[in-house]
């Protein structure tokens, strides 16, 4: 695989400002363009890059296609929960206004929150269908 | 922004489709949606929507043509020529489009201040934004002001998941990979065919026909 | 003022470039020195581009983005061409070595 050397190479010093990007894209969102959808797929690109120029298998020890399966429905929840602790809290579905004292703060923290159920369900389900992809290319 | 740079942008739009309509080769066509996406993406930036931009470039550009590539994998590179021209498919096409153009003529310009939009809804945001300290309108508009479409949003990104492993990857739980590998070898055909029953052999026209991928080891490349 | 004439001299050195690797892309025979055509665009035309910008943004946030997009730029367009190549030529394209008749 010597043919893949500089592709490695120049891969392996660029995936970590791929996902430092994308972090920042994510809790940002409330200050520059992003959010949740945008850091999602910024971190999905990273995992299918390593995939790409290492191999799928390599990716898959990374994240296993069980966990991102998982994580699939775990960043629903973390939104559908939001909505369901501003109810428990006192107010209306997902109305951020109860979360603190301070209702700038709260929007701050709601938005924060539901945003990273967004970039975790939209991460995890774009991995998820490029390993459905490539697993009939398995060899 | 210049119009021209508007006009200039939709008119390489243009040709993209056209081109991605007539050309044969599925991995040129695959490229050319790319192209599209990018292209949009910076017509998008043009129009001062960089969170529209944002998404279209990241997830057009980068993500859906890597799946599609990938996706192109699984079957053959070639579309199949049609025969004859599809008259009803182009008669609903041409009439949803003369719809479409007939109603964009009752929308206010782009950009008028007075358009319902701008006047009733537009000024509510932007208090909003304001008071609540978040710069950015677009997110608050997103998470706040429409949350629960946003919540339908992300159940439908989930629901999509649902669907591919539906389709392609449940095979893996009820197979392990190397008796679905014998399963190829034996019938000297695609994994696909798990979902789409193959057409007879003379159906197939030669070009078109599905070839068993060869396995070289390296991933998606 | 004299900034200024430099940082136009240099957007217009890159739009030149990005003319001619664009001409190039089109008008060069064969695959690989396409490539080549494009590597210009890539590197020059869009380096001196983004230079001849950094040098009306003055020292603000925005030059350190620019900085920061040359420098990913410069690691990155060379290794797509790379790879672009390198996939070519494992697949068994042939380098053309000189031009066919019929061809310009």
């Amino acid at each position: 695989m010597s043919h893949l050397l500089i592709p490695r190479v120049i891969t392996k010093i660029l995936l970590p400002f791929i996902m430092l990007y994308a972090l920042y894209v994510q809790f940002h969102g409330d200050y520059s363009p992003g959010g949740g959808f945008q850091a999602g797929v910024i971190f999905a690109a990273a995992i299918i890059l390593y995939a790409m120029i290492f191999k799928v298998v390599e990716a898959e020890r990374v994240i296993k296609p069980g966990v991102a399966r998982a994580l699939m429905a775990v960043g629903l929840l973390i939104y559908l929960g939001v909505g369901f602790l501003t109810m428990f809290l006192g107010g209306n579905f997902l109305d951020y206004d109860v979360l603190t004292h301070d209702p700038s703060h709260s929007q701050h923290y709601g938005l924060l929150a539901i945003e990273f159920g967004v970039g975790v369900a939209v991460a995890a389900v774009m991995i998820t269908i490029f390993y459905s992809f490539v697993d009939p290319l398995r060899d | 922004m210049n119009p021209i740079i508007l006009i200039v942008i939709l008119a390489f739009l243009a040709g993209t489709a056209i081109t991605i309509a007539r050309v044969r080769g599925v991995f040129v066509a695959a490229m050319l949606t790319g192209i599209y996406s990018l292209l949009s993406a910076s017509w998008m930036l043009a129009l001062d929507a960089p969170d529209v931009a944002f998404t279209e470039a990241a997830v057009g550009a980068g993500i859906s043509t890597v799946l599609m590539l990938s996706a192109l994998a699984l079957t053959t590179n070639r579309e199949k020529r049609p025969d004859r021209i599809a008259v009803i498919p182009l008669m609903v096409v041409l009439m949803t489009g003369s719809v479409l153009i007939y109603v964009t003529l009752d929308m206010p310009l782009m950009g008028d201040p007075n358009a319902p939009a701008q006047v009733h809804i537009a000024p509510e945001y932007i208090d909003g934004a304001h008071d609540y300290h978040i710069p950015n309108i677009v997110t608050m508009v997103l998470g706040s002001y429409r949350g629960y479409d946003t919540m339908g949003e992300t159940a439908v990104v989930f629901t999509a998941g649902l669907g591919v492993i539906m389709i392609l990857g449940g095979a893996r739980r009820v197979m392990s990979w190397q008796e679905r590998q014998q399963k190829r070898r034996e019938e000297g055909e695609l994994v696909l065919e798990e979902v789409y029953p193959l057409p007879d052999a003379d159906e197939v026209d030669p070009e078109g026909e599905v070839h068993p991928i060869d396995d070289d080891g390296g991933g998606a490349t | 003022m004299v900034v200024d004439v430099l940082s136009w001299i240099l957007l217009l050195t890159g739009g030149t470039f990005s003319v001619i690797g664009g001409i190039g892309l089109m008008r060069m025979p064969g695959f690989y020195s396409r490539v080549h055509a494009s590597g210009i665009t890539d590197t020059l035309g869009a380096g001196s581009i983004l230079l001849g910008l950094m040098l009306q943004a003055g020292l603000t946030t925005v030059t350190i983005k620019l900085v920061f997009i040359l420098a990913f730029l410069f690691i990155t367009s060379p290794t797509s061409a790379h790879a672009l190549v390198n996939g070519a030529m494992t697949n068994g394209l042939k380098p053309k070595t000189q031009v066919q008749e019929g061809e310009e």
